[in-house]
Order: structure tokens, then sequence, then C-alpha cells
């Protein structure tokens, strides 16, 4: 029985035109979208059949259809191949290769009684042109994002990095909607071993269909309990680059305007290509501030709360006075406050974030001015607490990553909660916990908290602060990266004495 | 059970490490109290006993390198079954197991009577129990290297600490320290010997050594971690005697403590609400160093996965936490854990030395004479 199919396939051609019009009928389900035109000359009969919306319908009317009424000419396979002004003819004979081909954008040209069919691809892909970049904004420096589209994607970093040994390699995802994704690294550069860890992580996916790199980045993530973002998904093809430069390994997948970076470390989500763009002590103390804003985020209004919840001893007397005058209204715990609050501002952001841009603006001033000023007014919070709230959550924003953003605004909560229960013990008791737990994560195989620990003295100039130039002639060591000297490091730090 | 261990190579850790495992282990509960138990015995010449303590430990280290260089890659319980058999071998180990088991106790209960004095009269001695130990248990189940990770995070991230020390250090009555060289040796002795519960942690050596990667470099972070912490009681000993007089030091229970009250900022004052709060993270360290090697010991003898034991471990540690509340039996527990504990960790090795070069000896006589025949 099998065998029979085999080899109905295999002599599938030569047919009648119209008998393959029925086939092709019967095949597709949704047949009207299939456009099948029939030329008839005196001495052949030729079928022309694509995807109407698939292909580019403009460039089969000049070239294709064209050079096909051209009057008494008799066309042979060979003759299409070679005669027409088309670049991605190819001959084909199989019926699932030509249905599959249908799909993605191929059209074909039937000689009837030929034993081949011949293509041509005609892809017609809709996509937006290039924007900047929304999420990850930056002030100076290179603006372009990342777009839905695979090709744009792959050509914007293709001329990013022109190296012979840039390596995109092919693979696809999902069972029912395969979707085709890359990954990206330097074949000089780029560890082994990483490489072959994405390729076994994402050779192995067996999933009905990923619908972002976001979300293929929790398929194939190293723990996904934590709340803590594991690879860095980027819009930026200028930080692509500079981590795929350093050794690391990028995903790209069709339809996503992501790509995925790994390994990663913890503080490289505080780590913006921006640092790199500025001036090195400049660079350097954005980064710094971003650590601090990262720990006021976290630590500030739990402080407030277990103080005045427990510890009124730990506030001088002239700030306690000011404190309790401004909660001497307050009816609720400062647990309860600070949650209230907390909630308020998350609930400002997200709905800042649904609306449209026209109607946002004005809800963020009526939310964040007017019912502020309001609910303190009325007794229900402290504006000290309101100004803690806004810092910590103004902090927050600093995060150059959106999901590590968020995971930092989500954990306060927990810590706020912890201070209200056991006080400043809760605090500590956090904090440990947080950093046991960030110890215990890996990215990609790869401690997460590198170079912190393991420690590794050569890497901690690129991570917390960022030293000039001529001190970053090695990649990162930690990572082991195939070539790890990036330039000499001698003749860049080649001294003089003065007047020579 | 094997005498030598096997350790995979991704499990192994540097020997730089051995710095930050010794120290964290030497410096927790113990160095709060010290200058009292040192002022007590050895008076104003009390920084003469830390001296002495550290030269006797430089020492007892020596001896322990030197046993552990006898064998491939051998921890003392891989010593105490080739030495002494299966039966003594393993009472002997047992005896580590369950020093490191009331050590790893009697932290808890010190720090949780010392956050009750401090900070909350009122806290359940259950709930900081329960609180310490998670944090010991989540850490443990991470393995060795998370450990290390630990205390080498969470040993940096405490010693801002002592830049809290600074308001009192200047304040200091030198006059305090005088008259030197007063006290007689054998009270001077008597100090060193008090500051021995302080000081112990260095025996985690005898565990962690098979897991050390470049044995060639041990030396130097294992002799620069004891001069670290005795560096450190010494500082804080100068200090606490020389900013309170010698009444003073006697009636307080943590004399180190109370020397955090007096600095102070516009924005916070009280600071040893803070530091007895980050002396969690000093503790911490302790826990789950003194978890693991008792989890890791029951498993090299008697082959418990450490998934069961620590869970196993951490119920009776927690009832034990939540009876023992009272301040005599803390102390009872303490002055047993350093009775103990002094023969052990200080005297043992020294006994533990002769025997394995004997042995080491006889074997090779006899494979001298097999070869023979």
């Amino acid at each position: 029985m099998r065998k029979a199919k085999r080899k109905a396939t295999n002599s599938f051609f030569p047919k009648k035109v119209e008998e393959l019009k029925q086939v092709l009928e019967k095949e597709f389900v949704n047949s009207n979208d299939l456009s099948y035109s029939i030329f008839e000359s005196s001495s052949q009969k030729l079928a022309v059949f694509y995807l109407s919306y698939q292909v580019d319908s403009q460039r089969i009317e000049n070239t294709l259809l064209k050079a096909l009424l051209e009057p008494n000419k008799d066309w042979t396979v060979d003759s299409l191949l070679n005669e027409i002004p088309i670049n991605t003819g190819q001959k084909m004979d199989k019926l699932e290769e030509l249905l599959t081909n249908l799909i993605n954008g191929h059209v074909f040209v039937y000689i009837e009684g030929a034993q081949q069919v011949v293509s041509y691809l005609m892809l017609n892909i809709e996509h937006r042109s290039l924007e900047k970049a929304e999420t990850e904004s930056v002030v100076i420096g290179p603006q372009v994002a990342f777009t839905e589209s695979l090709v744009t994607n792959l050509n914007i970093l293709r001329w990013r990095m022109r190296s012979k040994d840039l390596v995109l390699e092919k693979i696809m995802l999902g069972k029912t909607t395969p979707k085709e994704a890359r990954i990206i690294y330097l074949k000089s550069v780029a560890n082994e071993t990483d490489v072959q860890t994405m390729r076994q992580r994402l050779q192995d996916l067996d999933v009905d269909e990923v619908e972002d790199a976001n979300v293929l980045m929790q398929y194939i993530e190293d723990s996904s309990w934590t709340i803590f973002p594991q690879f860095y998904s980027t819009e930026l093809p200028d930080r692509a680059s500079y981590a795929i430069n350093k050794g690391r390994v990028g995903v790209v997948v069709e339809n996503s305007p992501m790509a995925i970076l790994a390994p990663t470390t913890f503080f490289s989500f505080f780590e913006s290509t921006e640092d790199l763009y500025m001036r090195w002590n400049a660079g350097s103390f954005l980064r710094v501030l971003r650590f601090i804003s990262m720990f006021i985020s976290v630590m500030l209004t739990p402080m407030y709360v277990a103080a005045v919840t427990f510890h009124y001893e730990l506030i001088p007397t002239q700030l306690l006075i000011s404190i309790g005058q401004s909660r001497a209204n307050v009816p609720f715990p400062p647990i309860f406050e600070a949650l209230l609050l907390e909630l308020l501002i998350e609930l400002l952001r997200e709905a800042g974030a649904r609306l449209p841009t026209k109607v946002g603006q004005t809800i963020g001033i009526v939310g964040g001015v007017v019912v502020g000023t309001a609910a303190v007014q009325a007794g229900i919070t402290s504006n000290i607490l309101i100004i803690f709230i806004t810092i910590s959550a103004l902090a927050s924003f600093t995060a150059p990553s959106y999901l590590m953003g968020t995971s930092i605004r989500v954990l306060r909560f927990p810590m706020i909660i912890l201070a209200g229960i056991l006080g400043i013990m809760g605090i500590v008791f956090g904090i440990s916990f947080l950093i046991i737990h960030l110890l215990k994560l890996t990215s990609l195989g790869r401690p997460y908290l590198t170079p912190i620990y393991p420690f590794r003295m050569k890497d901690i100039n690129k991570v917390l602060i960022r030293f000039p130039q001529q001190f970053q002639g090695k990649r990162f060591l930690s990572y082991r990266p195939k070539d790890k000297v990036r330039f000499n490091k001698k003749k860049a730090q080649q001294k003089k004495d003065i007047d020579e | 059970m094997d005498i030598n261990v096997k350790v995979k190579p991704n499990l192994s850790i540097r020997a730089f490490y051995l710095f930050f495992i010794i120290a964290s282990l030497q410096l927790g509960v113990g160095i709060m109290g010290a200058p009292r138990f040192l002022y007590k015995e050895a008076g104003t010449d009390s920084w003469i006993s830390i001296f002495i303590a550290v030269a006797y430990i430089f020492a007892v280290l020596f001896v322990m390198i030197l046993t552990l260089k006898q064998y491939e890659n051998a921890d003392i319980f891989g010593i105490h079954r080739d030495l002494f058999g299966k039966w003594i071998g393993n009472l002997l180990s047992s005896a580590y197991i369950v020093y490191f088991i009331v050590t790893l106790f009697s932290v808890l209960i010190t720090y949780i009577e010392v956050v009750r004095v401090f900070i909350f009269p009122t806290i359940s001695p259950l709930t900081m129990g329960v609180i310490l130990l998670i944090l010991g248990i989540y850490s443990t189940l991470g393995g060795l290297r998370i450990i290390v990770g630990v205390c080498f995070l969470f040993f940096i991230l405490t010693h801002w600490v002592l830049l809290l020390l600074i308001e009192p250090a200047v304040q200091i009555d030198w006059g305090h320290f005088f008259p030197m060289f007063q006290t007689p040796f054998p009270d001077l002795l008597a100090g060193a010997k008090a500051s021995a519960y302080t000081f112990i942690g260095f025996e985690i050596l005898f565990l962690v050594y098979p897991f050390i990667q470049n044995k060639e470099k041990l030396h130097f972070p294992v002799y620069m971690s004891v001069a670290w912490s005795g560096l450190l009681v010494l500082v804080t000993t100068i200090i606490t005697l020389g900013f309170f007089t010698g009444v003073q030091v006697e009636r307080r229970e943590w004399t180190l403590l109370s020397l955090f009250k007096f600095q102070q900022f516009s924005f916070i004052e009280r600071l040893d609400f803070v530091v007895v709060a980050e002396w969690m993270m000093v503790i911490i360290p302790n826990i789950i160093l003194l978890f693991w090697g008792a989890t890791y010991g029951i498993k090299r003898l008697y082959n418990l996965p450490q998934k069961i034991t620590i869970y196993a471990l951490a119920v009776p540690l927690l009832i034990g936490c939540w009876l023992i509340d009272e301040h005599f039996q803390i102390q009872w527990v303490i002055e047993k854990v350093n009775g103990f504990g002094f023969w052990l960790v200080y005297v043992y090795p020294f006994l533990l030395l002769p025997m394995v070069l004997i042995k080491k000896k006889w074997n090779q006589h006899r494979r001298g004479e097999k070869n023979e025949t």
C-alpha cells in the first residue's frame, strides 16, 4: 500500500493541466487563494499557479507573464530556466515539495506533458520599516531596533558584523506551525560548549508553537521557577552584535523583534550599550547609579515599613518628629499603607502601558498628582511614604532591561510584607534569600553571578564599573571564549616620558 | 567507604576560597562576646592572649595540613577509617559529626538570644529558628560550590560593619591597657583558652581538603584566614577594652555589639539594631558550613543521602531552639561545646599526626618486605 503511494508520487508528472488544477484544489483546503491561469498557444499548453497573497504580483507580471506571452514561442523546461530573467528558478517533480513551496511563496510554471515543473521564488513579505527602539531607548548611539521580520533582522546584523566568521545557523522550531530561528555566533570567538548547549536545547525543544523570542527564552531557560530572566532579550541590534562579538550566542526567531543573548550575568542586565558610547568615567557613574537604584528600589519602602512599625529607635528624633506628624492622621498600619500605595503605582504604570498614548498622559497626571495629593489630604497615607514610593518606582525603571525592571518591582511586595512582619530581621532574611537564590542560578550552565562568584579579577573591570579602553584588551574571560584577546594591551598602554 | 574522596572536577573549588570558608566559619557568634571572656581571664593584657591563641592555631593548622598530605585525597573520615578500621573509625568520625551539630545548635541559640535581647524581646525563638534554618537548608541544598559562594559573598557584604567601629575607636582611653605585661603567664594561657570558642572553625579544613583544586597553593589562604580573624578579634578587643572600663566590660554580655550604639548619622541612629540584624549574614555561612559538614559526614559514613538528612537534622534543631531559650541554658550549651570542641579541634590533631605517620611507615615497611619475597 505504502509502496504504491510512493510510486504514485514519483510518477506524478506528466499530467494534463486541468488534472493538475484538480489535484491542487483538492490538496488545498482553502483553494480560493490559489491563482491558476492557463496559457494556450498553438503547440503547447502552459499553467502558471501561485498563492496570490504570498507572492510579489507586480514582479510576476513584469517578468514572468510578459515573457510567457511572447507569441509563437515553444517553451521547454530548460528554456524557461535559461531565458526568463529571474534568478531563483529551479526544477521540481514531487507533489509534497510543490505544496510546501507554494506556501513559501514560489510561483510555478508547468508545461503540459513535461516531466518537471519550474518554480521561481517570488516571495513577498509584508514588513514594517525600521523604527527607533521603544522599550530600550538610548540617548546616544544607534537607535534602530529589530523588527518582526527575520530577513530584516538578519540583514541588520550581517551589516553590523561583516565577518566571515559569523555563523547564522538555521533551525526550525515548533511542530504545527514551524518557525525559523537562527543561532548566531562568531566561530572564531564563541565558546563551543555554549553554542552546543544552545543548539541542543533548541533541537530538543518539543512544542507545537514558539510564539515569540521571549517565549522561546522561557522554554530553554535553566530554571523556570525563578523571577529573574536568565537570558537577555534585546531589541537593539548594536547590543546583540556587541554581545556576539564578545563571544556570546544569539538567537533570533521569525516574527519576533527580540534577539536572545546567552549566557548572561546578573550584572549585564544593568549594563546599557550607552555606557560604552560615553566616556568611561561618565559611563561607570551611570552604571553604578543603576546598581544603587536597584538596591533603593528593593529596599527603601521595606526599610520605611520596618522602621515605622518596629524600630522607632533607628530614626533620629528630628526626623522622627516630621515622620510622626505626617503619619498622625493615618489610621492604617504602615505595611497596609505601603502596599496600597505600591499597588497604586503599579496600577498607574500598567494603565499607562495599555492606554493609547494620547489618553495615557492625562491619566498619568490625574492618577499621580491628583490622587496622590488627595490621598494625603484625606489622611489615608503620609506624604513621606509617597516620596519614598515614588523614588523606588522611578529607581526600578533605570534598569535597561524591561524584564529585569519588572522582576525588581515584583520583588518589592514580598520584601514589604517581610518587613511588616519581622521588621529589620525580615529585610535581612529577604536579602540573604535573594543572594543565595542568585548564587544558585545559572545561565546556559554558567553561574549567574560571575565574575563576582566564581570570582575573576580580570573581568571585574567590565562589569561593575567600566575602565578606560586600554584596560579592555581581554574578552569576558569567565565565559572562556576561544579567542581571549581583543587587542594587544601593551601597545595600547605604551607610555612616554615627558617631552619625548 | 573509600579512604580517598573522588571529587568531580566541576565540584572542586580553588584554594583561594579556603580563606573565606575558614574565616567566615571562625567569625560568628564567638567574636561578639570574646572581649569579655578574654578580659575575665587575662585582664588588661588580653591582647597578648590573642597572639598566643593565633600562634597555637598556626601550629594546629600546620599539623592538620601535614596529616592530610600523607594521603592522596582523603578527609578526616577516610583517615579515621584507614587508621582505626570500621567500628572505632566510625565512632571517632561520628564524634566529629556530633561536634558539628552541637556547634551549629550553639550558634543558632546564641544568635536567637542576641536578637531577642537587642531587637525583639517578644519574638518567638521558633520563628527565628525557622528563618535561619530556611536559609541554611536552601543554600546547603545547592552543594558545596553554592555554600562557598555564600561564604564569599556574605564575607564581603558584612565587613562594612567594621567602619562603624571608627567612632568608638577614636575615643579609646589608652590608659585602660596599663599597666602592661603584668598578667602572669598562666592567666594569659587561660585567656587564650577562653578564646577557643571564638576561633573554632578551621577544622572544616579536614572536610573540604579533598575538594580543593590546586592543593599546592593551600597554605597561604589557610594561614591568612586565621591571621585575618585573629586580627579582627584583636582589633575589636582593643577597641572594646579601650572604650569601656573593666567593670563595664565584665557586666556586658556582648560587649562588641554595644560598641555599635555610639555611631550615629543624621538619618539613622542606634546602629546596633542594624548590626545585629546584619549579623544574620555573618551567622548564615556558619550555619550552612556546619550543616554541610554534618550531613556530608553522615553521607560518607552511613551512605544516607544529604537531601534527607538535611531535613531530618533541621527538625530536632528547631525543636531545640524552641525549648532552650533561657540564658543559663544557652550558656551551659556553649560551655559544653567549648569543652568538647577544645579537645577535638585543638588537641586531637596532635594525636592524629603521629598515628598517621606510624601507620605510613609500617605500610612502607610491609610493602618492602613483600617486594623482597
